[in-house]
């Protein structure tokens, strides 16, 4: 008995008709679970895909903000936003905190999204369809959508990524029909993404060329989450005016004023942490991976915001 | 060395009695400290009362999870250990003082991993996925831990050799021991999990290692983390079985059908930790679905056949004791006034009817995309781990006060209204959790409005109903476990002492006499209520295919 040695002979009694009848009932359902994930794998129409690819974080960000480029038609809130073709490839990048692009997709049109993150773990939960699937870092997750409903969708971050976590959200857009469009706002967008500015070393940049790429950059780069154009102040000094201007900054602890040119831009990017403006001192600046040309870009934008 | 106890019979090496004493406590303790913090988690998740700021909502769903699923329970299983080989087998402890190193290593690793998460070193969850680090410390405090439970385990199986060789109960185990030893088993394979994946996180975070691959982390992580709850199930079982025993005299009806169910678990449970991939990339379609079928189903069908042989225990038990009458006479006319037998039932219909149906379910490949990560996850396993194991580890431990503790229960008409308070609070939050998960609300999230995110989501207004009752469910639960926690550390320390059979509070059932061969049916009662069971498990089945077909398509 339970607490007591069993009864001699207890291997050999036989199995009850009632307990018999049960385990047949419960492995013939587990056998048929078994069948029945199978079979949907043949005529249902949602599985979690087998295909993935080995990338690093360098690289997908690299492709996504090079995809961005090539096919933003307008921004949301500081979100660029892109019209994929159907059938196509579209590059959706989850980084701390935020998913980038938004989209526009058409009902019933497949779309493969290739989803990675540029840092930790991430989750990509759609919302409110609920649908959920886990995004890495260094692994490009190929997923074929087919949205089978009109309407206005986010993408929730539901994998613990840091204190920003509940800030994370994306969005997704699906029409059937161009004047669905003006219902979300989207009506004012360009139909087609603007043509993309060659940069090459015998054809230098005009200056419009050189803001309008700054731009693009301010929005691609993230600095659209901390830094506004407007004057207001955010997380961090606002663009306004601030070419030029004198600025109060700490310098190892040091107090000092700079004036705001094309040396302290290019340092501010690089070393972020190094000159502080007085009155942003608990908010950290993340270093961000720019090129010289890139940082000559922002510079113009910069500028141009009077 | 031994006392020989005048209530059971049983020979208690006063050794081991004093290291499951002091495991005891520790996991009250652990438990105490895991339920603050559930309450302030629960208070800050129902939004309009949003209590702790986004910083310690964070730590603190860390705090829970780790003094909850892995402090609280593996204490309790430790002690539960040294009393299934010493005390079951009435044998000797081999040797005591390695079972106070293990014991000592145990609460340096408590200890030193709640200090780092409570001064903020260590943000990441109890999953702490990589590339998220943590302080070093924080990994070491785990395992520490790990170590000294190890041991534990090592000294549990060196019990049972000297009881084997100095042959001290009879032909073969009792079954209770054997369950415990499946656990144990199973308990091996998830340390050594855990020292695969922990050991090189802990030199990542030195920065003696460079990388450790996320993919590969949770993969290895899961080994350690789902194995973990399969010890639980087969510890939950086999208290189950010895509370039959102790409330009716019952057993299992077929000893060879229960020990082959608790040998499958060990099979099997290593390769289902899959579940935890199933949207996830990297791995094929293939490796998941094969992993979450053959390997868990095993795994399931074990938690099947105990479904029916542990209430047929009880039920075969009463109809020899006379209550024959119908197909519930057994269950209506049983000692529901004895705390642990209410206690075991209602951990086992809310382990079966919540926890099992939808752990089946959101375990298949397809229907994981429409919960994973969502908060349905957490009201899960509330309703495997909370209300099966848990409220199974309260349920016996009304028999461990007065038969370790030799002390009478305070508070005793309160002890046997405890159980019903946490079986309705955990059904409730768990069940609340469920709903919302299923409306896409997401785990481990402070803040259903998304503020100072560039958009914002307003979930199916469903959900305000929904967050009421699991906040109710999360406070009547935190209460019951409260009550408990008093009634424990009330009678252990003051309580008045138990010097005889006289003064137990909760009977011990002498055996029931040999009832006639039944023909046909053994357990009708029983085999109506498994059928019940498949009634509610098909019914959701169906409900979250249904679901997962309205979805957008993907492949």
């Amino acid at each position: 008995m339970s607490l007591l040695s069993p009864k001699e002979g207890w291997y050999d009694t036989k199995v009850s008709k009632d307990e018999k009848m049960w385990m047949v009932i419960a492995l013939i359902l587990c056998i048929a679970m078994f069948v029945w994930m199978i079979l949907w794998h043949v005529y249902g129409k949602q599985n979690p895909s087998s295909i993935t690819y080995r990338t690093t974080t360098t690289e997908f960000a690299r492709l996504s903000e090079a995809y961005i480029k090539r096919n933003m038609v307008g921004m949301d809130n500081g979100v660029p936003v892109v019209r994929p073709e159907p059938n196509s490839d579209v590059f959706l990048l989850a980084e701390m905190w935020r998913f980038s692009p938004a989209m526009i997709l058409i009902k019933d049109q497949s779309y493969n999204f290739h989803i990675a993150s540029k840092d930790l773990v991430h989750g990509f939960s759609l919302q409110p369809v609920n649908m959920n699937f886990q995004i890495y870092p260094g692994y490009d997750y190929v997923l074929k959508f087919t949205p089978t409903e009109t309407g206005e969708f986010k993408i929730v971050c539901n994998e613990f990524c840091g204190i920003g976590h509940h800030t994370m959200i994306g969005k997704i857009i699906v029409i059937e029909k161009e004047e669905e469009l003006a219902q979300f706002g989207y009506d004012k967008f360009l139909k087609t993404p603007a043509p993309i500015i060659e940069v090459s070393e015998d054809k230098p940049l005009s200056e419009e060329q050189m803001i309008t790429l700054g731009e693009q950059l301010y929005n691609l780069k993230g600095c659209v989450g901390c830094h506004s154009t407007d004057g207001s102040v955010l997380l961090a000094p606002s663009w306004k005016g601030l070419y030029g201007k004198s600025e109060d900054i700490k310098e190892n602890g040091k107090k000092s004023t700079v004036v705001v040119d094309d040396a302290y831009i290019s340092e501010s990017i690089r070393e972020p942490q190094k000159k502080i403006t007085i009155g942003f001192e608990n908010t950290m600046m993340p270093p961000t991976q720019m090129t010289d040309m890139e940082i000559q870009q922002i510079t113009a934008f910069i500028k141009s915001i009077k | 060395m031994f006392r020989t106890c005048d209530i059971t019979g049983f020979k208690v090496d006063l050794r081991s009695e004093k290291l499951i004493r002091y495991n005891a406590v520790f996991a009250v303790i652990s438990l105490l400290m895991a339920v603050v913090a559930a309450l302030l988690l629960v208070f800050t998740r129902y939004q309009p009362i949003h209590l702790l700021g986004a910083e310690w909502y964070y730590r603190l769903v860390t705090f829970h999870g780790l003094n909850a699923l892995i402090f609280w329970i593996i204490f309790f299983e430790i002690a539960g250990l040294y009393f299934g080989s010493t005390v079951i087998l009435n044998t000797r402890f081999c040797s005591p003082k390695t079972g106070w190193w293990a014991f000592a290593l145990m609460v340096a690793g408590l200890v030193m991993s709640n200090v780092i998460i409570l001064m903020g070193k260590a943000d990441v969850m109890l999953t702490s996925y990589t590339p998220l680090k943590a302080h070093p410390l924080y990994y070491l405090g785990i395992i520490l831990f790990a170590v000294g439970a190890l041991i534990g385990v090592i000294l549990f199986f060196g019990n049972l050799m000297i009881a084997r060789r100095e042959k001290t109960y009879g032909e073969t185990m009792p079954l209770v021991a054997y369950g415990l030893m499946t656990a144990a088993i199973i308990a091996v394979i998830t340390l050594a999990s855990g020292a695969l994946i922990y050991i090189p996180t802990f030199l990542w975070s030195l920065g003696l290692i460079e990388n450790v691959d996320p993919a590969m982390y949770k993969l290895i992580w899961w080994g350690l983390g789902h194995s973990s709850q399969q010890i639980n199930v087969a510890a939950m079982v086999s208290i189950w079985y010895m509370t039959s025993f102790l409330t009716v005299g019952g057993t299992s009806i077929n000893e060879k059908v229960s020990r082959s169910a608790f040998v499958l678990y060990i099979l099997f449970i290593c390769l289902a930790s899959a579940h935890h991939l199933l949207t996830d990339p990297g791995v094929s379609s293939a490796w998941k679905v094969w992993n979450t079928s053959y390997a868990m189903y095993l795994a399931v069908l074990a938690s099947m056949i105990h479904a029916f042989a542990v209430p047929s225990s009880f039920e075969v038990a009463q109809r020899k004791w006379g209550f024959n009458k119908g197909l519930f006479q057994w269950l209506a006319k049983a000692p529901w006034g004895n705390p642990a037998f209410s206690a075991v039932i209602l951990a086992i219909i809310g382990f079966g009817f919540i926890g099992g149906t939808t752990g089946v379910i959101f375990g298949m490949e397809q229907t994981n995309i429409i919960v994973h990560n969502t908060i349905a996850i957490p009201g899960h396993f509330k309703g495997t781990v909370v209300i099966g194991t848990t409220l199974t580890f309260m349920g016996i431990t009304y028999y461990l006060i007065p038969l370790i503790f030799r002390r009478k229960i305070v508070g005793f008409k309160l002890a046997q209204w405890q159980p019903w308070l946490f079986f309705i609070g955990i059904a409730m939050l768990s069940i609340g959790m469920i709903v919302l998960g299923q409306l896409g609300v997401p785990r481990r999230h402070w803040d259903n409005t998304f503020s100072g995110g560039p958009f914002t989501h307003n979930f199916n207004p469903a959900v305000d109903f929904f967050w009421v009752i699991t906040m109710l469910g999360g406070v009547l639960a935190f209460l019951a476990t409260l009550i408990w926690i008093l009634i424990v550390v009330f009678s252990v320390f003051w309580g008045p002492k138990v010097n005889g059979p006289q003064d137990m509070q909760l009977t011990i059932s002498p055996l029931p006499p040999e009832g006639k061969p039944h023909k046909g049916f053994e357990a009708p009662g029983t085999l109506v209520l498994t059928f019940l069971f498949l009634l509610v498990f098909l019914a959701l089945f169906f409900l979250n295919w249904k679901w997962l077909a309205a979805t957008w398509n993907v492949n």
